[in-house]
């Protein structure tokens, strides 16, 4: 067992884990932040995205101990205040969820396409969100709502 | 992507029509949302489970001794450990474990319980067990001849076996449909066709694999249950019988679901988390990796259809006569439905008048994964086989598909097989496809090399059962509504808000929604079969007609008045053409729990009979193939729903899209791939479902009835949307290349294949 030193959404946190735990488990597990979610384990679907120093990475396939001394940002993140941020709402205005499981590492993966190209064409957004699967929506909500996002982009 | 073309009347309603936010969406966006996995009940232990690697096989023996031993296992279980009892939906032939026998690929023989999931499966793979291979059968086409291995040889002795069972070999449901005599229509067609089509496995691949948590409360003996599971009454009836105990001790509570399309009703790995839980004295928790998912879990049949076909000259169909097959697997045990068939059996011979109908539907046992449901179940499979029929039929015969169609397009009054005895009403049938006729400029249309496109039909019913609502206003004048139906992610529940404002005439941010557990109510049907809108939004609409006179009732004593001379706006009561003394809802509850009252009201809803009204769903796809690779490019998907009042736009849009978007992956891509039983595809890049790439340019065009079954006269969306994408895709295929692909999924190495023998063969041509 190792103490890890992790900075998660500005705040520091010690958790005790295995050396070789992933940094999805510790988050779910360790600290008890279920909003970033278990799917499939191998790196496939994308449910367990989150932002490491601002890069989506699938946190099933992440060593925990790799992620000290980076910034670490989850789902439980976006929101301030309990206020949604501008991305969430336009998710849930355009219908960019239904089940909303693959929901939170779509918003990451989102989130670190917009920070890096507010603007994004259509083909840009295919290319980001290229590692994040949805079974329900057909994925039309969820390009909608990048569109918009990026359309207030100034 | 998506293009709307909404040929609907703006609704003259205040909160129905309007697209609200989904009401758990806050939750959902950021974080908050906790389904099954996110319930961490402190001291909770996992379970693992061990599975056969044979298909079908004698237990010789089994060692547990390693498994035990092992620092850290608190509970190794097999079948000797537990009740010998079988469990099931429906049918009750499913072992907990498997003792004696396994009879496919991944089933469970044993269970291992520990504080760290790693130790948990580290110890499964350490039990060891002897088998003796048995024969095993995988193709229902030879699982029904004689001398084929039975799999289960006590089949009559089954609790829940249908009526409908028969004496063929491995054969546990066999139901038939008759319409006038095919026979004598066949000898009165100008033409018969007879083909016979294959549809693959393909898995729900809902991203929240299946997740039991089960407690057992200590004092009480209450055992709690979370579940990834929509039928919460059928989930504590079969695990009330699977563990021997009382319905009464159990509590199901209704977790967020990540996903179902019809997945997520099984009891899974609940008993096994029961019996670990009262081993240990934990709680308990067993989450399917996403492996044993596309191995083990419920996918949708696969089947073999034979499509018989009489028409005239003139293209009018005379007889139709279908034989499926479907490849159950090892167990019925994941069906819901009483015959322990596929329900859209039923619709096998399509959206046409036919004087004569023969429908025979069997469900057949092989030595491969258990299938269930998975969004339009029977349906997809049917539609692909017969609208692929309709077009071979028509270019036989000269006739334009979409024209050929049209001629034979189901009117008002037809009777279909086995559904309502009334006749249907309000048919839009021809309506939805000469719109489609019109948006996808059909007849204009200039044929480039290698494109082409393709028409398909369907139709389809709201679902039967029954539900609860309870429905009570607080002194806040919040209208709060309790019911123990899961919102799978459809928006039912955000529906079901908006019935009640619009009744109530209130804003729908004054109403709230909770989700009870199943001590709310005795029972009900749950989520399935595109019933949610209909029966519990009837349900739901009772409770708010009632609670609309409790409130007028209260009101009149208050104001010394008859409740008729009341009206209810804006969440206040008022004297109607009177003094304009009025009080807000806030007042009338507040005075009732003064007086000890409560404003509450409950109702239930029960649908016996099928709806008179159909759905009716046209699709046109365009596709470009290459010729070198066989790569079919679908470039468009136009399709025309037949609906009535639309009764929140995004999530209906949102219905269409994934519907659609899932019948374009069964067309092309997805495959549950089996070798001798096992299925190969054993994570989520073998098995490729669409991504974002995937997307086509969708056009969605609704056309408008006046009637629906559901409140407000609204229609079901939720499977109507699939069907008819893949035969679409598959004569879209055929009108640009002239290969007609008759097996599931239309994948560019067939298309290739298919290419290369043709060229082989004019070459041959040429040669002689």
């Amino acid at each position: 067992m190792a103490r890890l030193k992790l900075r998660i959404n500005g705040d520091d946190t010690e958790v005790e884990a295995r050396e070789t735990a992933l940094l999805l488990d510790v988050l779910r597990e360790g600290l008890e932040m279920t909003g970033t979610k278990r799917g499939c384990e191998t790196s496939h679907c994308g449910a367990c995205t989150v932002l490491l120093d601002g890069i989506a990475v699938h946190s099933c396939v992440v060593l925990a101990a790799r992620c000290e001394g980076k910034e670490i940002t989850t789902v439980e993140g976006l929101s301030r205040d309990g206020e949604l941020n501008e991305l969430q709402r336009l998710f849930l205005k355009h219908g960019a969820l239904q089940c909303g499981y693959c929901t939170p590492g779509m918003l990451m993966a989102s989130t670190a396409l917009l920070r890096r190209n507010p603007r994004p064409t259509l083909e840009e957004i295919k290319v980001g969100l290229d590692g994040n699967l949805c079974r329900c929506t057909g994925y039309t909500g969820i390009f909608e709502a990048i569109q918009a996002c990026a359309a207030r982009a100034k | 992507m998506q293009n709307s073309k909404n040929k609907v009347k703006a609704p003259t309603f205040s909160s129905i029509g309007k697209s609200a936010p989904k009401i758990e969406g806050v939750q959902k966006v950021s974080g908050q949302a906790r389904y099954t996995a996110d319930y961490l009940l402190p001291g909770t232990i996992w379970g693992k489970v061990l599975r056969s690697p044979y298909p079908h096989a004698r237990i010789v023996r089994m060692d547990t001794s390693r498994a035990k031993a092992q620092p850290g296992v608190m509970a190794v279980l097999t079948a000797a450990d537990i009740p010998n009892v079988l469990t099931g939906r429906r049918l009750r032939d499913m072992p907990m474990l498997g003792g004696e026998r396994v009879r496919f690929v991944g089933e469970k023989v044993a269970v291992v319980a520990a504080a760290d999931k790693d130790v948990a499966e580290e110890a499964a793979q350490n039990i060891g067990i002897e088998y003796e291979e048995l024969p095993a059968v995988f193709d229902p086409l030879v699982a029904i001849t004689e001398g084929a291995p039975q799999l289960h040889e006590r089949l009559q002795d089954y609790k829940g076996l249908p009526k409908l069972a028969s004496a063929i070999n491995n054969v546990y449901s066999h139901d038939a449909w008759r319409i006038g005599d095919v026979e004598r229509g066949f000898r009165d067609s100008d033409h018969v066709f007879e083909n016979t089509f294959n549809t693959q496995h393909v898995h729900q691949s809902y991203l929240e694999p299946h997740s039991s948590v089960l407690s057992i409360d200590k004092e009480t003996g209450i055992i709690h249950v979370w579940m990834s599971n929509k039928v919460p009454y059928n989930t504590k009836r079969s695990l009330s019988d699977a563990i021997g105990v009382p319905a009464e001790k159990i509590v199901i509570h209704v977790a967020a679901i990540g996903g179902d399309f019809g997945g997520k009703g099984a009891l899974m790995d609940l008993p096994l988390c029961y019996f670990l839980a009262q081993r240990t004295g934990r709680p308990v928790r067993m989450i399917m990796t996403y492996a044993e998912e596309l191995m083990a879990a419920n996918p949708r049949h696969a089947a073999v259809i034979v499509m018989k076909t009489g028409v005239k000259k003139d293209g009018t169909l005379v007889a139709r006569q279908v034989k499926a097959f479907w490849n159950g697997g090892a167990y019925g045990a994941m069906k819901p439905i009483p015959s322990v068939n596929l329900p859209g059996a039923v619709k096998a011979a399509g959206a046409y008048r036919i004087p004569n109908v023969k429908i025979d539907s069997y469900a057949v046992y092989t030595n491969s994964v258990p299938c269930g449901h998975f969004r339009s179940p029977g349906m997809v499979q049917l539609i692909f086989a017969g609208e692929s029929q309709i077009d071979m039929i028509a270019e036989a015969l000269r006739i334009d598909p979409l024209e050929m169609r049209i001629r034979n397009a189901i009117q008002d009054g037809d009777l279909t097989p086995g559904e309502s005895k009334r006749g249907m009403i309000d048919v839009k049938c021809r309506e939805v496809l000469e719109e489609a006729h019109a948006v996808s400029n059909w007849k204009t249309f200039k044929k480039a090399p290698h494109v082409g496109r393709g028409v398909a039909l369907s139709y389809r019913n709201v679902g039967i059962g029954d539900a609860n609502a309870r429905l009570s206003l607080d002194p806040q004048g919040i209208v709060s509504l309790l019911i123990t139906y899961a919102d799978t992610g459809t928006g039912a529940h955000t529906i079901l808000c908006q019935m009640i404002a619009e009744v109530l005439e209130i804003p729908f941010e004054r109403v709230q929604l909770q989700v009870g557990t199943t001590d709310s109510f005795r029972s009900e049907a749950g989520t399935g079969a595109s019933r949610v809108t209909f029966v519990l939004g009837q349900a739901v609409l009772k409770a708010a007609d009632k609670l609309k006179a409790l409130i007028r009732q209260h009101g009149a004593e208050m104001l010394g008045v008859s409740p008729d001379d009341l009206i209810l706006k804006a969440g206040r009561v008022t004297v109607q053409g009177g003094d304009g003394r009025s009080f807000a809802f806030e007042k009338i509850a507040a005075a009732a729990i003064a007086k000890g009252e409560r404003v509450e009201v409950e109702s239930y809803y029960e649908a016996t009979e099928t709806p008179p009204e159909g759905v009716f769903t046209a699709c046109v796809a365009e596709v470009y193939v290459d010729i070198e690779t066989g790569q079919i490019h679908l470039r468009q998907l136009n399709t025309v729903h037949d609906v009535a009042t639309v009764l929140n736009p995004v999530g209906h849009q949102g219905q269409i899209d994934g519907g659609i978007m899932q019948g374009v992956g069964y067309a092309l891509i997805e495959e549950l791939a089996m070798e001798d039983g096992r299925v190969t595809t054993l994570n989520l890049g073998e098995y490729k479902i669409p991504n974002i790439r995937d997307i086509p340019l969708l056009q969605t065009t609704l056309v408008r009835g006046k009637f629906g079954a559901a409140p407000f006269q609204s229609k079901e969306i939720g499977e109507s949307a699939i069907s008819q994408v893949a035969p679409a895709i598959a004569n879209a295929v055929y009108d640009a290349i002239g290969i007609r692909i008759m097996d599931l999924p239309i994948t560019a190495e067939k298309v290739f294949r298919a290419l290369q023998a043709r060229r082989t063969e004019d070459q041959g041509t040429v040669r002689r």
